[in-house]
């Protein structure tokens, strides 16, 4: 049993895509959707994966890596407290929470002063993912009847936290990349389980407010490091990765007007736009990837 | 009476100082002449080999009373090389040495106990991925003499060893022993000019 647990594949893949899956079951057959008992799910597992992947937190967090654990943990406290703030409010509030983000795990490497592409790269992704996050939380206080709807929220931290995963690892840091894959997979699960509730006709469960700022909150701090710290990693790949959110946000309302006919198929077609970018970000990666990748030290 | 006592103890104490202090010597470490190495598990099979250039530190060596001796060192991490490009770039990585975040490792002695005449052990924190670790040192003094073709050159040469886990530090992927680690033992030759 230790060892099944103990193989990064069933931590990184397998076990949080039954998670969220079994989320999205307890969320549409027991648990009252206007509660916090969702929120408060989805922030457990949130950390479950942060302790399991970097370990229990350290007190004071001095390398990057440390600070991740505690920025997951601001996430869940604004993601637990804002169903009462609405629209501009939680938007700065996300704003400044990136913007603070990225300073606190950069600021080492911003004190260095060089403005290399890695650090160029850097600031365009912090700048995109704090606007896409700010706006994409923003929008969703609005009220909207479209299928796709509850679909693009999950979908740009699906496609974020997907090809940030890929990116990271083949840029040679395989903790960020396996955090990553472990938030695309739990939101994956949810994601496949909403949908097939709208194959069969069904409506499928938005996420509140708390929910989209906690995980998009954790994706971007976690791309954001990968951004910052990982040479190896893909400078456009990086950039190309943090446009998810952004596409989510254009992705409001449009496939109403040009789809209408075709409901079930909305979601996915809002899906596949709002992964373009990520998919993007994973075909540049891969090509561009240094030879062998991030296998040099095995 | 008293007085003159005092004086003639003070002066006493004053010039045992000055001797000792007199037997403290100043060495700056000659990069050139330094070789920090390590050797690291490799997974299941074998001993990966590796090692640091780029060594900038200084030594204090109070041969009258050992104790008084101190060692200071810093180790670029950029400089880190295991005769396999790729591998020392993914060991430059956020997952092991994070040389983005943290350029530098460095070591600072709190004790020095002698063991022989040649012979001592150093404690020091090692700070790696800006966390400290208390680690001790095995140190041999080689020799020290001045150098036959110049005689304002003295040069003193010190072998180390000891043993440090990477799981005492923010190093994720040699902690868990993927691919590289835990347990690295360390190697130090190095040669230290006289002030």
């Amino acid at each position: 049993m230790s060892a099944v647990l103990g193989n990064p594949m069933v931590t990184t893949a397998a076990l949080p895509l039954l998670l969220g899956i079994a989320l999205a079951l307890a969320v549409r057959f027991a648990l009252p959707a206007a509660s916090p008992a969702p929120t408060l799910l989805w922030a457990v597992l949130l950390l479950f994966f942060y302790w399991d992947t970097l370990g229990p937190p350290v007190m004071p967090p001095v390398a990057a890596s440390q600070k991740l654990i505690y920025l997951a943990f601001t996430g869940i406290v604004i993601g637990l407290a804002p169903e009462r703030v609405s629209g501009r409010a939680t938007s700065f509030l996300a704003v400044i929470a990136v913007a603070a983000a990225f300073l606190w795990l950069g600021w080492r490497r911003l004190a260095g002063g060089s403005l290399d592409l890695q650090i160029v790269a850097a600031m365009a992704v912090g700048l995109l993912t704090l606007i896409g996050v700010a706006m994409l939380i923003a929008q969703q206080g609005l009220q909207s009847s479209s299928i796709e709807e509850p679909f693009l929220a999950p979908a740009a931290v699906l496609a974020l936290s997907l090809s940030g995963a890929i990116v990271s690892v083949l840029g040679a840091s395989i903790v960020t990349g396996q955090l990553l894959g472990s938030l695309a997979a739990l939101v994956g699960g949810w994601c496949l389980m909403q949908y097939l509730t709208t194959l069969r006709g069904g409506a499928a469960v938005s996420w509140s407010k708390g929910v989209e700022f906690l995980l998009l909150f954790a994706a971007v701090t976690v791309l954001i490091q990968v951004a910052l710290l990982a040479p190896k990693a893909n400078p456009a790949a990086l950039v190309l990765s943090s446009l998810s959110p952004l596409f989510a946000v254009f992705m409001h309302g449009r496939l109403q007007s040009l789809l209408p006919g075709a409901r079930p198929l909305r979601p996915l077609v809002a899906g596949i736009l709002i992964a373009a970018p990520a998919i993007l970000a994973i075909v540049t990666a891969i090509v561009w990837a240094p030879r062998g990748a991030a296998l040099g030290f095995s | 009476m008293r007085t003159r006592k005092l004086i003639a103890a003070l002066a006493f104490a004053s010039a045992s100082m000055l001797a000792a202090a007199a037997h403290a010597d100043n060495y700056e470490i000659d990069g050139q002449h330094a070789w920090v190495t390590f050797t690291i598990k490799h997974g299941i099979y074998g001993i990966a080999h590796g090692q640091f250039d780029g060594v900038k530190g200084s030594i204090v060596m109070d041969k009258a009373d050992i104790a008084k001796s101190s060692v200071k060192a810093e180790l670029n991490v950029s400089t880190i090389h295991t005769a396999f490009d790729q591998r020392d770039s993914d060991l430059k990585g956020p997952d092991f040495f994070n040389a983005a975040e943290f350029p530098t490792i460095s070591f600072e002695s709190t004790k020095v106990e002698k063991v022989d005449d040649k012979t001592g052990k150093v404690t020091g924190n090692l700070t790696i991925s800006g966390v400290s670790k208390e680690v001790t040192l095995d140190v041999k003094l080689l020799n020290e003499a001045q150098a036959p073709w110049d005689a304002t050159l003295t040069k003193a040469a010190f072998s180390a060893t000891g043993k440090v886990s990477t799981a005492d530090f923010p190093m994720a992927k040699a902690a868990d022993g993927f691919g590289l680690g835990p347990e690295v033992e360390i190697a130090i030759d190095i040669e230290a000019v006289k002030k």
